[in-house]
């Protein structure tokens, strides 16, 4: 009987905020029991280990940055970081400007068709990123979809090599990271009120001018979130630029994998880990701080 | 007036497959103030939505100063509209906002700040320009909207349910000055509310709607004594509507029968023509309560409340429940019986009609 069940919590309640006992010993620690395994399993498997990689990159014995100098000695580390980042950047733009035209025709849709469109450009997330990359690979290749279309078009004579490009590489990485970009910007599109493009309007902006002047500067939010997580998503993506860009577009995620796997130099396969945890922390407490500076003035008291 | 600013023509709307409006015919003059007030779902905000072109209607047309607007979109219109919720640019300072429309329409910018800086004198907001709207009250950014609709001139201003975000005594002193400054500007204006008291205090003439067609458009003074109907004698405060019957006539005075087959001598200062069956709309204080006798309508008290200037009885009667208000003097108490006697002067004469 609910009614029962209801008044029996109310008296072991008012029980336990007047007498000391053991249930209210246990409610103490209940929520450290709860979250018990999930923090156990947290240290074990992620915060000892990247302690662990850390360490490892400040423990040459000839000085604790002799690894990071040992890295940015080499003109070709040096290379594959720069490309890295500029890899990344460029992913970052081509799904900016692709997502902010998805999400903002999202956020405009009716209820129904809006959930459809969210669940279709979210789907990609939900397959494996070998099978994603594998089947760039299938559109970008000598036989591809691509090249064949282009030569019955008759547009070229020879197949053009665009896998193991930097371009591939980028649209595989826009393609993967895209979703996030609209997850974030329709999120922000969503709560500007429609008055304010009727007002803007009313007042004479023409459509392009209220994109501009009301739309744009008020996803800035969700355009730096986004940004962010394709950035940092781009960087340290591996199985992308290992299968696009192969070889010649070695990035930090690749150069990680073949001084790990390949050299088995670990202790540059550490730094290298620990440089792009550097700089992915240090990209979120900018994108932290940014937000903020964006939105702490006008969010409503 | 021979040229009116604002006009309406045979103006037919639907959402979907709902038709909202059903062939609207408005015209307003120049410098007027017109408040079109109605329930929600009457179709005042879809008028307003077509007079600012966000909706198209599916026939008719509207002009707007002489010039057919009814295809224009609505960045073409030259609309100042003042929306419910403000919807200030809250990315924008408020002198930026207010400077919006002079923006758009590439005034030059040191025209441009003077105007707006003017304007914001007008509103009493000169310290605020550099404010953002989330520092602002509920009634300054009401000013604020209000500035930024008013400073690019519009033929037409337009104001959405402009204070209803507003708490009562704040709203009593915006609507003194929009009235102000539409009349210091001599702007035509077209005010939506489904607030009585609002549309009445503030306009030139108000247009009531009902079910997408306007049912009596007036001055709030023949609105208020001379309604055309029930549903605009209800609106105004007619809480009884009181069906009779033509019995004889003898010049000014017309016998007339009502359900219960209480007879009563009516005195209505009218000679003209009058059907046999009518409806007299009383307001509470136009039922006397008095002794039941003759040239009375019997009933019962049962509910009094206290209204500070009377008392407000509600009365069993033969006709249903009718309100009566009394002095305080007259303590009739609960469950007595009474008589109810029509005092003409707030009553009004209505077209019968089945309730």
């Amino acid at each position: 009987m609910p009614t029962g069940k209801a008044a029996g919590t109310r008296c072991s309640g008012s029980n336990l905020s007047h007498s000391p006992s053991i249930i209210r010993r246990l409610s103490v620690i209940g929520p450290w029991v709860l979250v018990l395994p999930a923090s156990l399993a947290l240290l074990l498997l992620l915060v000892l280990p990247v302690a662990g990689t850390l360490m490892e990159s400040f423990g040459n014995p000839k000085g604790i940055w002799e690894n990071y100098r040992l890295f940015f000695s080499s003109s070709y580390n040096r290379a594959v970081l720069i490309r890295s980042f500029w890899i990344a950047l460029q992913a970052t733009a081509v799904s900016l400007v692709a997502g902010f035209f998805g999400a903002y025709m999202i956020a405009n849709s009716r209820p129904g068709l809006k959930r459809v469109l969210l669940i279709v450009s979210v789907f990609p997330l939900l397959t494996g990123v070998v099978v994603r990359s594998f089947s760039w690979m299938a559109i970008l290749g000598r036989n591809g979809i691509v090249n064949t279309a282009l030569i019955q078009l008759g547009l070229i004579d020879q197949p053009l090599s665009l896998l193991f490009t930097q371009g591939a590489v980028i649209v595989g990485l826009a393609y993967l990271f895209t979703p996030l970009m609209i997850l974030s910007l329709v999120g922000v599109l969503e709560t500007i009120e429609d008055d304010l493009y009727l007002a803007a309007e009313s007042l004479g902006a023409s459509p392009f001018g209220v994109f501009r002047q009301v739309t744009l500067p008020l996803a800035v939010p969700g355009m730096i979130v986004g940004s962010v997580l394709v950035f940092t998503g781009s960087l340290a993506t591996f199985v992308t630029p290992r299968l696009l860009g192969g070889e010649p577009q070695m990035t930090l995620a690749t150069l990680l994998y073949q001084k790990a796997m390949i050299s088995f130099d670990w202790e540059a396969a550490n730094t290298i880990a620990a440089i792009m945890m550097a700089v992915t922390i240090l990209c979120v407490f900018l994108m932290g701080w940014l937000v903020r500076r964006a939105t702490s003035a006008r969010v409503a008291q | 007036m021979a040229d009116h600013a604002v006009t309406l023509d045979n103006v037919v709307a639907h959402y979907g497959r709902t038709q909202v409006l059903h062939g609207l015919n408005l015209s307003v003059g120049e410098g007027e103030l017109v408040s079109l007030l109605g329930a929600s779902g009457c179709g005042k905000t879809t008028t307003l939505r077509l007079l600012a072109g966000f909706i198209q209607p599916t026939s008719g047309a509207i002009t707007v100063a002489g010039r057919d607007i009814t295809d224009l979109p609505p960045h073409k219109r030259d609309a100042g509209i003042v929306f419910q919720n403000y919807a200030l640019f809250p990315h924008l300072t408020v002198a930026d906002n207010v400077g919006f429309g002079l923006k758009q329409r590439r005034v030059p910018v040191a025209e441009r700040e003077a105007r707006v800086k003017a304007m914001l004198a007008r509103v009493g907001l000169a310290d605020y320009a550099d404010r953002l709207p989330a520092a602002l009250s509920g009634g300054q950014r009401q000013r604020v909207a209000l500035a930024r609709a008013l400073v690019i001139d519009p033929p037409l201003l337009m104001f959405d349910e402009p204070l209803s975000n507003l708490d009562a005594k704040l709203r009593i002193d915006m609507r003194v000055e929009i009235r102000e400054l539409q009349r210091a500007n001599r702007r035509t204006a077209i005010y939506v509310t489904h607030d009585q008291e609002e549309a009445f205090s503030i306009s030139d003439r108000v247009a009531i709607m009902h079910a997408g067609r306007i049912v009596q458009l007036d001055t709030p003074e023949v609105l208020y004594t001379r309604p055309v109907n029930a549903f605009v004698a209800r609106f105004v405060g007619f809480d009884n509507l009181l069906p009779m019957t033509v019995i004889a006539r003898d010049g000014d005075a017309v016998t007339v029968e009502t359900v219960g087959g209480t007879l009563l001598t009516l005195s209505l200062g009218m000679t003209g023509p009058l059907p046999d069956r009518f409806l007299v709309g009383a307001r509470p204080e136009g039922l006397e309560i008095v002794s039941a006798g003759p040239e009375t309508i019997p009933g019962k008290t049962h509910t009094r409340s206290y209204l500070g200037r009377a008392y407000q009885y509600k009365v069993d009667t033969a006709l249903g429940v009718l309100t009566a208000n009394a002095p305080l003097a007259h303590d009739h108490g609960q469950d007595s019986a009474v008589g109810l006697r029509l005092n003409f002067e707030h009553c009004c004469i209505l077209p019968y009609e089945e309730n």
